[in-house]
């Protein structure tokens, strides 16, 4: 038997989403066919992915190889403790009243989990360019947009090795100008510039 | 005839206002450049720069969008016959001719070809959406909701078995789009479906923070994964100009490519990247060069350059007369449209003539353009190719990140973006094709109004759908579609198309 485990690991997707979905839509009411519910589109749908989902995890045992990438100890482990940590610190943060506005306790739980998944070589890259991206979030509304993006861009540049000192320097520097005069002279969006406090 | 005349004068009024022609050059001009970079292509560009659009009036801000994408056709060509690198997709096949060309010390010529090609055959794209939009409205206007629910399904289905890799999981992409279009409030009882209780989720997904995710950032992490190796530039462009041997030979190819390409372009799924894979195949059998092929016929530039702008006009038809999104680019034209307010479909024309024939005429003048843009500049285009990735990115992600937050000034949408990121890099891995989610995700919440009416209509009994003679056709094209994609036969044939 040729295993495919790319289509493997699809199926393996696709029937879970399609069973998460089911399980959620059983709060809605179906209706009937001549006066749909809520949830007689979603019924359809879903089943219909379960059942797609079951047809490429069926067909990927006769696939032929196409192996995944090979997963070091590191990159199982940072991904077990990354996601581990952002599930148990969201629900501690987001009970923290002065984290409770503007998504403050989602933005440091996915964080403190793209931190962890940096550890690994292998989901660096992934994870400094996600990080950088979250730090954006976290810090635009108090830090302002020019603190926000010059912490994206250093963050997300670790993710390159070829990056130097000197060429990200000039890289925020590009981007607070460029940013500056497209989105806060010509397009006025309503966003602080400089930290509030 | 005289309407027609009188519908473009309007069209071009419009086109021609200050504002229209500024975005119309800055579109050609991202395309371009979008065009000539690997790494970034027309629907990333599309996707983060839908916001940016937001504060202009719907017609420039599709103006432009569209001059992104058949801009990007034009300059995909530059890189793949100098530095035998395709800029995008749709330009694979010109490196195959176009860099022989190019070695052979041609590369003025194929460059001038494959530009006066493409400018030929956006204009005849253009003059065929011009006449065929409001003869297909007229059609369109008869339908039923079963016969529209029925249309969308093919649209879907098509969009899956023409898109690349198998057919089976592009389908259940297709389906897993539909699904995340279910978020948010049901239309018809106002209760709330799988929003978890989140408010801002109350409105739906956001469409952009898909497209950006998938697209976007997601690509961003592969390019760094592998990097690619980019060569100096070693060739000489040379003479633009053709002997008269290139003109009879490129002529005829520049004629098929446009007629294939325009039928291609047309079709659901189809787009500029079939068009141009189409017609390369088409040349390599019947040209009269085609012993030549392999060592730099002119044919193999021609007629697929020509080929997939001609694409890239008329994939404009299904959406501009139907609403229908034929390829990812067009699924995010509909998340534009819809975002200024606008409901894409056949009423379009009558109801938004300024959009309808501003864009048309805005096409041909941006043909124009493009190719004033391309060849006498095309030393500049190369010379952009020196900016190094690594400051390419941190650009995208800037524009990502704040573009996404300004759509609804939510930093809960910056996070949605970086969920759909990571899907995006799962898809990637996993080969799944990302395009027919976007397609299914715009289609999804149409098709189960259209559903629900049809239904309603028919008392709960869904042979309606076969009783109407246009849905049964049109429920009888998608399965013969999907059933000769799952032979055995067809399927290497797309294989081998899709391989070049």
């Amino acid at each position: 038997m040729r295993i495919n485990a790319k289509d493997l690991a699809s199926g393996l997707l696709l029937v879970l989403f399609a069973a998460v979905g089911l399980w959620l839509n059983m709060e809605h009411t179906l209706g009937s066919a001549r006066r749909m519910g809520p949830g007689y589109m979603p019924m359809l749908v879903f089943w219909l992915e379960l059942g797609l989902g079951g047809i490429v995890l069926a067909a990927s045992f006769f696939g032929g190889l196409d192996p995944l990438e090979k997963w070091t100890k590191l990159d199982f482990t940072t991904l077990l403790v990354g996601s581990g940590a952002t599930l148990v610190a969201y629900p501690l943060l987001a009970a923290m009243p002065a984290l409770s506005a503007n998504w403050y306790a989602l933005g440091i739980a996915m964080a403190i989990g793209f931190a962890v998944l940096a550890v690994s070589p292998g989901w660096r890259k992934l994870a400094l360019v996600l990080l950088g991206m979250v730090l954006f979030g976290i810090l635009l509304e108090q830090g302002g947009l020019f603190v926000a993006i010059t912490a994206m861009v250093i963050v997300a540049a670790l993710a390159d090795p070829d990056h130097r000192p000197l060429g990200v320097a000039g890289c925020v520097v590009f981007l607070l100008a460029l940013c500056w005069w497209v989105f806060i002279h010509e397009l006025d969006i309503r966003v602080n510039v400089l930290p509030t406090f | 005839m005289d309407l027609l005349l009188s519908n473009l004068a309007h069209g071009f009024g419009v086109a021609l206002s200050f504002d229209n022609l500024l975005f119309a050059l800055l579109g050609a001009l991202i395309g371009t450049a979008i065009g000539v970079l690997p790494g970034i292509g027309p629907v990333a560009t599309i996707s983060l720069l839908l916001p940016i659009t937001f504060g202009q009036p719907a017609t420039t801000a599709i103006i432009m969008l569209a001059g992104i994408y058949y801009g990007a056709q034009y300059g995909g060509s530059t890189t793949a016959i100098l530095l035998n690198l395709p800029g995008e997709v749709s330009s694979v096949v010109t490196t195959l001719e176009g860099y022989k060309m190019a070695r052979n010390g041609r590369a003025g010529a194929a460059l001038a070809i494959s530009a006066l090609g493409s400018f030929f055959a956006g204009s005849a794209a253009t003059i065929l959406v011009a006449a065929s939009g409001p003869l297909l409205t007229e059609v369109a206007l008869s339908f039923g909701p079963a016969d529209y629910f029925s249309l969308m399904l093919l649209g879907l289905i098509i969009s899956a078995v023409l898109a690349q890799g198998s057919v089976l999981k592009s389908v259940a992409m297709v389906v897993l789009g539909v699904a995340l279009g279910l978020v948010g409030t049901d239309v018809q009882t106002g209760q709330q479906r799988f929003t978890f209780g989140i408010p801002d989720l109350s409105d739906g997904l956001n469409f952009a923070a898909i497209a950006m995710g998938v697209f976007g950032i997601g690509e961003i992490i592969l390019n760094l994964e592998n990097p690619e190796v980019r060569s100096v530039l070693s060739t000489k462009v040379g003479s633009l100009f053709l002997t008269k041997e290139e003109w009879k030979r490129a002529t005829p190819a520049v004629l098929r490519g446009t007629v294939i390409g325009s039928v291609l372009g047309i079709l659901p799924g189809g787009g500029a990247a079939l068009a141009s894979f189409g017609s390369y195949m088409m040349e390599r059998k019947i040209s009269k060069g085609r012993h030549e092929f392999g060592n730099g016929a002119i044919e193999g530039v021609a007629g697929p350059e020509a080929a997939n702008n001609a694409a890239a006009q008329t994939s404009f038809i299904p959406l501009l007369t139907l609403g229908i999104p034929s390829n990812a680019v067009m699924a995010l034209m509909v998340g534009a449209l819809i975002i200024q307010g606008i409901q894409p479909g056949p009423r379009m024309v009558e109801a938004q003539p300024d959009l309808f024939w501003g864009l048309i005429c805005s096409m041909w003048i941006g043909n124009v353009m493009l190719l004033v843009i391309n060849l006498p500049l095309i030393g500049m285009w190369v010379k952009l190719l020196q900016v190094p990735y690594k400051y390419m990115y941190p650009a995208i992600l800037t524009f990502c990140a704040i573009g996404v937050y300004s759509i609804n000034n939510s930093v809960f949408d910056v996070y949605q973006t970086v969920f759909f990121s990571v899907l995006g890099y799962v898809f990637a891995k996993l080969k799944m094709e990302p395009a027919p989610l976007l397609v299914g995700f715009v289609l999804g919440p149409m098709m189960e109004e259209h559903l629900r009416r049809a239904m309603l209509l028919s008392r709960g009994d869904p042979t309606v759908f076969v009783e109407r003679p246009i849905s049964a056709v049109l429920l009888a094209v998608a399965a013969l579609a999907l059933g000769l994609m799952l032979l055995p036969g067809m399927r290497k044939k797309k294989e081998a198309a899709m391989a070049g």
